[in-house]
């Protein structure tokens, strides 16, 4: 497998090499880093004769030499705020930039750090989850993140933490032929809640290839936000996994909206009984934009529950995938897992597919799946507009109609509203959103 | 201020309606009756502009202007309003975000600001107690999940609303109770005005009793067969449709 995409990978080893003489970190960490490497050249860069990979295109990706990141200057000015008091983290080109960041007066014991950082003060705290939360095994830019992860956030709530402000993690990259490979490490304790937004976006022909592993101890609450911003000639290729506890609650938001190519691949493990994972997606791809997300919920334990909700909505030539997976082992007794996939087509161009699928091991379960993909209601249309509303309005009122509710999931009010205009200006849509309400 | 001549319409290669000629004035109603196929709906459509209907031959004027060339759009913001015979459903559009974008889009039309919103949401108020309408069904998605009666109220609600020069009502009558049919004619009435004019489509005599029009007209496989008073329509109500459809002789001689 090492030969197959020789152009990508020998770089990387030559490239690792010096990464590694740069880094100064615990023995531990640099055998992971190492271990990640031999992983990713045993596995090589996907190729569309695998299944996982089948219906995403890296050619485009495959035809570049990508570079690590330079410093870049950015203006802070265009870096998205939550509208809130939260505690943010920045990171530019994958480097901390403190000067960009800063925590409320009061993070209580919790700690929000430069992962980095954190690694030097705090390595026996991060070395029982770093790289070794189960999932995404075979995901070579997983792997790949963990060789050569520069830095990213370690979040830790101890138990019974119950942070008031939400975290803001801001991922901003900037040139043209880099990779960036951000790390992100989650862990709240038992009984401990946060709410977490993570932005992606930049400038230019970049590759954003993060990962974030997440640990949701029993009784703990996450709210997790991924806001895919990307450039529109930039890639993503995001890796999640996460793994709960008994009664844990997991709200997963994936929103994504930019990118030339952009695919997130998550995991979560329901490991302990009674853990309620809901995973809420929202795409919207115009020209040849190409998203994609591989979801894989696996109920381990009884009385599980995931819902699942992803939907597409797609103008010009863009393309989406849903490839979804519930796997509920034959142990996990009483597990109630949904899963829906909703595309909505604005152009005849536009293609979606979904490939939903169901594992049942266990023999006393509700689990339900559906995908449904469609053009716009041309009578809804035409009823909007035999009210003296104008044929472009209409429809966008209708597409509207359509995402929103992937929005009026989100709680955290001033992203929900700033998602809203988002959604509204692609819509060019000229109403307040406070009429809907 | 409605005016069809020679009105040819085929649906599908088929033709539906085969030469209407009809003219409404200021201030009268007009109702359309007929038996089931016999393009009632299909002449309510082509005025309101759905796709889908490809008209021959023949026009229609709205005013004077040519009501063909415009798209649905436009026709409303000139003052034309369809009640639907089947409201659709629109989940996820608010009622009351749906009518204000309705308003504004006429007032823009006309060259007008948008509707201030104490003065909408005091309009709104008032149409509403008009159909007896539940404050709660404002901030229900379009239709959604609206019984059939509760559609047809919204569809006479938002008539009220947007106050138009000439209104079609599909079979607005079909599918309700004798209760939810006197509140929507009551609502129809309190529009009815000197200005407006009404063509009220139906099956049924049963709604007549309630709206009265000024003059009648029997549509038979695509032509009027016959027009008359008011009377007309209690005289089919006891003779049924059938004396039409088998004696073309009399259908012949309405038409001329």
């Amino acid at each position: 497998m090492t030969a197959v995409a020789p152009l990508f990978t020998d770089p990387y080893r030559a490239r690792f090499t010096a990464f590694m003489a740069e880094r100064r970190e615990p023995d531990a960490f640099a055998r992971l880093r190492h271990a990640a490497l031999d992983r990713f050249e045993e596995l090589g860069l996907p190729t569309r004769q695998q299944e996982a990979w089948r219906l995403t295109d890296l050619s485009a990706l495959q035809a570049m030499v990508w570079q690590p990141a330079g410093h870049a200057p950015v203006d802070a000015g265009t870096l998205p705020t939550l509208e809130m008091p939260a505690h943010r983290l920045t990171f530019i080109n994958g480097r901390f930039a403190p000067g960009l960041s800063s925590l409320c007066e009061s993070p209580g014991k919790a700690l929000i750090a430069s992962l980095s950082q954190a690694l030097l003060a705090h390595s026996g705290g991060i070395e029982p989850y770093l790289d070794r939360l189960p999932g995404l095994e075979a995901h070579p830019f997983a792997a790949l993140n963990t060789a050569f992860w520069e830095d990213g956030a370690f979040i830790h709530l101890p138990r019974g933490t119950v942070l008031e402000e939400p975290i803001h993690l801001i991922f901003h990259a900037s040139g043209d032929s880099v990779s960036i490979h951000p790390r992100l490490l989650l862990v709240l304790e038992e009984g401990a809640q946060a709410s977490v937004v993570v932005e992606y976006g930049g400038a230019g022909r970049y590759l954003h290839a993060p990962m974030t592993e997440i640990e949701v101890s029993a009784d703990a609450t996450l709210h997790y936000h991924q806001i895919q911003q990307e450039a529109p000639s930039a890639f993503h290729l995001g890796s999640v996994r996460i793994r709960q506890g008994r009664a844990s609650q997991a709200n997963l938001h994936l929103m994504a909206f930019g990118g030339q190519l952009a695919r997130t691949d998550l995991e979560a493990l329901l490991d302990g009984e009674g853990a309620h994972c809901t995973l809420n997606g929202l795409t919207l791809g115009r020209d040849s934009q190409f998203g994609a997300n591989h979801v894989r919920v696996e109920h381990a334990h009884p009385h599980g529950t995931s819902e699942q909700v992803f939907k597409n909505v797609l103008d010009g030539k863009a393309r989406a995938v849903f490839d979804g997976m519930i796997h509920v082992r034959p142990h996990a007794q009483k597990t109630d897992a949904r899963q829906l996939n909703r595309n909505l087509l604005l152009s005849r161009q536009a293609q979606a597919q979904a490939n939903p699928r169901l594992e049942i091991l266990a023999d006393d379960v509700k689990c339900g799946h559906g995908s449904s993909t469609g053009f716009l209601d041309p009578d809804a249309e035409f009823y909007l507009r035999a009210r003296g509303i104008p044929a472009a309005q209409a429809r966008a009122l209708l597409v509207h109609a359509f995402a929103n509710d992937s929005l009026n999931r989100i709680r955290l009010t001033p992203l929900r509203e700033r998602l809203a205009r988002l959604l509204a200006d692609r819509l060019a849509l000229d109403f307040i959103e406070g009429d809907q309400a | 201020m409605l005016e069809i001549r020679n009105l040819h319409v085929t649906v599908e290669g088929r033709e539906i309606l085969k030469g209407i000629d009809l003219s409404i004035q200021p201030g009268e109603t007009h109702a359309i009756m007929g038996p089931n196929g016999s393009g009632k709906s299909t002449l309510a459509n082509v005025i309101a502009g759905r796709a889908g209907y490809t008209v021959t031959e023949g026009e229609i004027r709205f005013d004077g202007k040519n009501l063909l060339e415009m798209d649905p759009e436009t026709r409303a913001c000139e003052g034309l309003f369809l009640a639907f015979q089947y409201p659709v459903e629109i989940p996820g559009v608010a009622n009351l975000y749906f009518l204000k974008a309705a308003v504004n889009a006429v007032r823009n039309y006309r060259g007008e600001s948008l509707v201030d919103a104490m003065d909408f949401w005091e309009l709104v108020h008032e149409r509403m107690n008009l159909v007896k309408m539940d404050e709660s069904m404002l901030k229900r998605s379009v239709n959604e999940g609206f019984s059939g009666g509760e559609k047809k109220r919204n569809e006479v609600f938002q008539m009220a609303v947007l106050q138009p020069r000439f209104a079609v009502l599909d079979e607005t009558d079909s599918g309700l109770d004798i209760d939810a049919l006197k509140v929507v004619a009551d609502g129809v009435n309190a529009l009815r005005s000197p200005e407006r004019g009404f063509l009220v489509i139906t099956h049924y005599q049963r709604l007549l009793d309630y709206i009265v029009p000024d003059h009648v007209h029997v549509l038979v496989n695509g032509r009027i067969a016959h027009s008359g008073g008011k009377e007309l329509a209690v005289e089919l109500e006891e003779q049924g449709y059938a004396l039409y459809n088998e004696e073309p002789g009399r259908a012949r001689r309405a038409v001329a």
